[in-house]
């Protein structure tokens, strides 16, 4: 039987729901549209400060060029020692650049003369400082330079709010969309866990539907609606096989009947009683195929596990051995017993019986004269194997599989006669009890094993 | 002339009970409904009662049991179409003496019924020795002689030889074997009880003398005493 993986709830496997993607990317545009937001904000109010910036460096230089020539150096000594804040840059340079005075050193050379006001560079500098260069009338050059320290202030709150606001929204945004999804996601668990039943048999389980009606609850309601019409079906399906079985066994019975009665009822030597002889045999093996569909059918209807006791193998193989010692004796074959020391298992011990009676029969129908047959029990670490080889014609690897299914026939032995059903009386008890059941090579002729744990079954 | 009751519904069924059973020898009565022969198996005398399993107006297993409790203890044996180890169960336990599922032999019909009235017949008195002519079985001792010569019989064969004693000049059909024998209800398939038979006949009936079990074709095995 098939089984489902199960969902796990790995980060990868929650990437791949839609729900999660879905916020994921709602997160990421977000957080862009923040950005553009502050970056928008921080653009405007940087213009605005700069420009206020400009009209105060201009105004100052105005001032300060409007006095004369001599008093220069002082009164930007004057103006300095005024800046409490140290927010004003100030150099007086001689014509060719030379330094006279101020807190500006060099002469920014980036800055070009009588040109507007420009951003300050240099390691002297807080970054959005700005100033300006102006030729005095006599010649020097005049560097006036302002910064608010706003401008590095507001990039910092800017970022600051950026990294904090898109953490939030990274943060919130992915608990969100993995909540989202992990719950549609257990819900798709809940269905692979009730499919998972319905395989392994369970025709009762149904996929599990919520109060909310959503997509999930309605796809689960079609496929239980599909569910339900399937399970009538099968009924159907079975109770019309069952009257079939039912309906033959009368007239079966009754033909029977009349065939034995005709034989009985001409003399030993008529010449037409060679010919219901054959219909006789013919309609008793017609019976024999027919019982054993029908055996097949009650082992598969049976209770698992309903009469199962504790059963001890080694007495029953001994039983086995005992009862098909002669036929194997008669047949010119070796039937040997091999048995190693086995726990008892749970079984149904007459089926148990009936199932490797069959595959004994069948050894010894398919081994040539002067061939082996050997039951072999043995103690795995899972449990105990029962193993019945022969050394005949064996099976071909590709049908092995085959075999096991309803009136196939082996092309190892055509007009071999049997109904076909042996291996699959066989398959069915297997099935009940839940043992592997396992066909291989006996080098030469075929093993079959039994393996009396349980298993996942595949036939 | 032993009396036997036939219950069963279905006209060609009941036709052929009834000819093989006459055949057999017994005086068969027919009934095709359940009330009418729930009134005739707890008012009248018979020797055993063949009964279906599924019947108008009154079901085989309430007639089991009706006749059960009703302190009468002729022997029942079922038919039915419901071949299930629960519904077999469920007829044992209900009452019925066997239990025979369609398809079946009309053959092993006849041969069941006589068991059961020989079963039936048979006092419950504890025999410690078998004998069928010059065959002699101790039950005790477990020595078998035929006409003084003392035989060697395995286990099986002896329990097979005791089952056909006891029931001498009664044919047993081969699943009867299997299932009194070993205690199966499968059909062992291939020649499994000829193969068992065919031993115990060597060492019972070797050669030159008049043999003690019998084939009958298309049915079993039989015991009868050397004539």
């Amino acid at each position: 039987m098939p089984s489902i993986p199960r969902v796990d709830l790995s980060l990868r496997r929650l990437w791949r729901t839609t729900a999660f993607r879905l916020t994921a990317l709602y997160a990421a545009v977000f957080i862009a549209g923040v950005m553009a937001l502050l970056g928008l904000v921080y653009a405007d109010a940087a213009g605005l400060l700069t420009a206020q910036m400009d009209q105060i460096i201009i105004g100052q230089a105005r001032a300060l060029s409007r006095g004369p020539a001599a008093t220069l150096p002082a009164r930007i000594d004057q103006a300095e020692s005024a800046d409490m804040r140290q927010v004003n840059y100030y150099g007086l340079f001689s014509e060719d650049g030379i330094w006279i005075t101020g807190n500006v050193r060099v002469l920014p050379a980036y800055l070009r003369i009588d040109g507007p006001p420009g951003v300050l560079r240099g390691p002297h500098f807080q970054p959005g400082a700005r100033g300006l260069a102006k030729r005095l009338p006599w010649g020097e050059i005049l560097v006036v330079g302002f910064d608010a320290k706003v401008l590095s202030g507001l990039r910092n709150i800017i970022l600051q709010s950026l990294l904090v606001s898109g953490g939030l929204i990274l943060v919130v945004g992915l608990s969100l969309g993995a909540a989202m999804s992990l719950g549609p996601l257990r819900r798709i668990q809940g269905v692979q866990d009730a499919s998972q039943r319905i395989i392994d048999g369970d025709l009762t389980a149904r996929l599990p539907v919520s109060s909310r009606g959503d997509e999930i609850d309605r796809l689960a309601g079609i496929a239980n609606t599909m569910m339900a019409e399937v399970v009538r079906l099968l009924g159907e399906v079975q109770s019309v096989g069952n009257n079939v079985a039912h309906d033959l066994r009368t007239p079966l019975t009754r033909l029977r009947a009349l065939l034995y009665r005709a034989e009985q009822s001409i003399g030993e030597v008529d010449p037409r009683r060679p010919m219901l002889e054959q219909a006789l045999g013919e309609t008793d093996s017609l019976l024999a195929r027919f019982r054993a569909l029908q055996r097949i059918a009650e082992i598969d209807r049976r209770e698992r596990r309903a009469g199962f006791a504790e059963v001890e193998l080694e007495p029953l193989l001994r039983d086995l051995a005992e009862l098909y010692q002669p036929v194997a004796e008669d047949a010119g074959q070796a039937l040997t017993l091999r048995i190693g020391p086995a726990p008892p298992i749970k079984a149904d011990r007459e089926l148990l019986f009936e199932a490797l009676s069959n595959l004994i029969a069948n050894a010894l129908k398919f081994t040539p004269e002067g061939g082996q047959i050997t039951l072999t029990l043995s103690d795995t670490a899972q449990g105990p194997r029962l193993e019945v080889a022969d050394s005949g014609p064996g099976i071909a690897a590709d049908e092995r599989e085959a075999v096991l299914q309803r009136f196939y026939r082996s092309r190892r032995a055509p007009g071999t006669p049997g109904s076909g059903l042996g291996l699959s009386i066989v398959a069915a008890v297997a099935r009940l009890h839940e043992f592997g059941l396992t066909l291989g090579d006996a080098e030469p002729g075929l093993r079959i094993a039994m393996d009396c744990w349980p298993i996942a079954p595949k036939y | 002339m032993a009396r036997i009751l036939c219950i069963e519904d279905d006209e060609t069924t009941a036709r052929e009970i009834v000819s093989e059973l006459t055949a057999a020898g017994f005086d068969v009565e027919w009934v095709a409904d359940g009330r009418e022969g729930l009134v005739k198996a707890v008012s009248e005398p018979y020797a055993a009662i063949t009964l279906d399993r599924m019947l108008p107006n009154v079901d085989g297993l309430a007639i089991v049991s009706v006749v059960r409790q009703a302190g009468i203890d002729t022997p029942i044996l079922m038919v039915s179409a419901l071949g299930d180890v629960d519904e077999r169960v469920k007829g044992l336990r209900a009452g019925g003496d066997d239990y025979l599922t369609k398809p079946f032999a009309s053959e092993e019909l006849s041969a069941r019924l006589e068991v059961l009235l020989r079963r039936q017949r048979r006092a419950e008195a504890r025999e410690t020795a078998l004998t069928a002519g010059d065959l002699e079985m101790d039950l005790l001792t477990r020595d078998v002689r035929r006409g003084g010569r003392e035989l060697k019989l395995l286990p099986t064969e002896f329990r097979l030889l005791e089952l056909l004693l006891r029931n001498s000049g009664q044919v047993l059909t081969r699943s009867m074997i299997f299932e009194a024998i070993w205690g199966y209800r499968f059909d062992p398939g291939t020649n499994l009880i000829d193969v068992h038979m065919g031993r115990l006949r060597r060492k019972l009936d070797p050669p030159g003398v008049p043999p003690l079990i019998h084939t009958v074709r298309g049915s079993g095995y039989a015991l009868y005493p050397a004539r």
